[in-house]
């Protein structure tokens, strides 16, 4: 598993809860204890009142497709086995987008409006990532 | 003191990939073309401000750090900056030009820009593009390039609009149209079809290679002054900026509320023609820094040309290409120019100026008196409109 060569992601002190959460298979979304606002993605402060007072939720990890585009080629040569790649941005019912892969998919079927489930992949002994796929 | 902004100077070298032409070859080239043009003597220069040469960092050291008054002998060059919005990094050397000139620091004002993409891997090149305007931590890891993240909010456009990739490329079409007759164009005397855009490879749905950035090197530079003084030079048309607007919207697509930047591009123009004075409609020319096809339909809808919705088939009507009735983009965006990092804003403001003047050759809009101008950086995080008139106001 330590032979992963693709980019992980850049972790954050204040981000370092949500990737506890992949790897125990959870999709965490942080949201505001003050003002209640969900955040994006996660923050040191809340965005909409700079309140620190931040906490997290569980989601369903059932989401529609807001968008997606179905890579064929111009990324790194890191990537090129994952070629085709089905880039996503997953709506969640938390109010959150979340950029993303749909996984277990023929790249022909996937649609704007389609529902999706999140799916981990440990990637590294460190890292699980969180893509999705069409729902059972 | 003597006010506003006019750009009297400009020079550029033609758009190509070319290493042996080197960084510096193009920044004296265009530097010294720019204040012969303006028909000022060098010693006359009071600033130097640079756009940042995107994924350049040893050139970017030499513009930052004051090599290009000293290596061109700017005897009266007060003061330096160097400014990064990426794509959108000449409108604030404008923006910064325009205070220094307000504030009586300077009379004349040199923006150079150069950029070399040839000699850079292309795997590095599309690294920057993926990492510099998009996240590291929640898109980079899912193989997110820049091509890749304007073809997500591609599909979301055609999906809410309607468009279809018929109607989407004749964007293309006609962007590749103006550019054909462009002699700095690196498709200079090379038009499409839209057979050529729908049948090339595929690169991220629903964008085809040709309605994506051909990387290339290029470099252009202005001279402007105070709208008084530029009354005073010369016996040529300049182009006076009559107004601006901005809108930020995000730094990451993913979190932009306004997808299409219509409303950034509505307010951002709004605030530019109040300031001149005139209407949308009262522009002879839109020229729309987006790089992507969909920025040049969902600019229009921004505008007010066309309601909202509809820019896919005003394009497809052949409206906006050579000979239509709403000419745009006469300098083919970074698809039909050649994407030049920081130096697509550069393009587009040099483009306008030719148009003002008259010295547009076979692209001249008739009687161009006045140009709105919208260029974005990044992912398109911002809308940045200008009004560029004949005339000063």
């Amino acid at each position: 598993m330590n032979d992963y060569i693709k980019p992980l992601p850049v972790i954050q002190p204040h981000s370092v809860e949500f990737w506890e959460g992949t790897k125990q298979g959870k999709l965490l979304i942080q949201s505001c204890n003050d003002c209640h606002a969900p955040m994006t993605y996660p923050r040191k402060f809340c965005s909409e009142c700079w309140s620190t007072n931040l906490g997290w939720r569980e989601s369903s990890g059932k989401g529609t497709v807001y968008s997606f585009s179905v890579t064929y080629e111009g990324v790194e040569p890191i990537f090129h086995d994952d070629l085709p790649i089905i880039l996503a941005w997953i709506d969640l019912p938390e109010g959150v987008r979340m950029t993303t892969n749909i996984i277990n998919c023929d790249p022909d079927k996937v649609q704007i409006g389609m529902n999706v489930e999140v799916v981990f992949k440990p990637v590294t002994d460190e890292v699980t990532l969180h893509y999705f796929q069409p729902s059972t | 003191m003597s006010k506003g902004l006019a750009i009297i100077g400009i020079a550029e070298v033609p758009t190509k990939r070319d290493p042996e032409r080197t960084r510096w070859d193009i920044l004296l080239e265009v530097c010294m073309g720019a204040v012969r043009d303006a028909g000022i003597d060098k010693n006359q220069i009071n600033a130097v401000i640079s756009p940042n040469p995107m994924a350049q960092p040893e050139m970017q050291n030499d513009m930052a750090l004051g090599k290009i008054p000293e290596v061109l002998g700017l005897k009266g060059c007060r003061d330096i900056c160097i400014t990064n919005a990426g794509g959108a990094s000449n409108t604030n050397c404008l923006r910064l030009a325009q205070e220094l000139i307000d504030c009586g620091q300077a009379n004349f004002v040199l923006i150079p820009h150069t950029t070399v993409q040839s000699d850079i891997p292309p795997a590095d090149l599309i690294n920057f593009f993926a990492t510099a305007p998009l996240d590291k931590q929640w898109e980079y890891p899912f193989g997110v390039s820049f091509n890749g993240s304007m073809g997500l909010i591609t599909n979301r456009y055609m999906y809410e609009t309607g468009a279809t990739e018929a109607q989407m490329a004749t964007v293309t079409v006609a962007l590749r149209a103006w550019a054909a007759k462009d002699p700095n164009s690196i498709f200079y005397g090379k038009p499409i079809t839209l057979a050529d855009v729908l049948e090339s490879r595929m690169i991220s749905t629903p964008l085809k290679a040709k309605e994506c950035n051909f990387l290339a090197d290029g470099g252009g530079a202005m001279v402007v002054t105070s709208h008084d003084i530029a009354k005073s030079l010369g016996s040529g048309r300049h182009a006076y900026k009559l107004g601006h607007g901005t809108r930020f919207m995000s730094a990451t697509p993913f979190v932009r509320e306004d997808l299409f930047h219509r409303k950034a591009y509505r307010e951002s123009s709004q605030d530019a023609l109040k300031q001149a004075g005139l209407h949308i409609d009262d522009m002879d020319l839109r020229q729309i820094y987006g790089a992507y096809p969909y920025t040049q339909c969902s600019a229009l809808e921004g505008y007010g040309v066309c309601k909202e919705g509809e820019g896919a088939s005003v394009w497809a009507e052949g409206r906006c290409g050579p000979g239509g009735d709403l000419p745009c983009t006469t300098m083919g965006d970074a698809t039909g120019r050649g994407h030049v990092g920081s130096g697509v804003s550069m393009a587009f403001y040099i483009d306008t100026v030719r148009q003002i003047r008259g010295e547009a050759g076979a692209r001249q809009i008739n009687n161009c008196d006045n140009v709105i101008v919208t260029t974005s950086g990044g992912s398109v995080m911002n809308t940045c409109t200008t009004v560029f008139g004949s005339e000063a106001r």
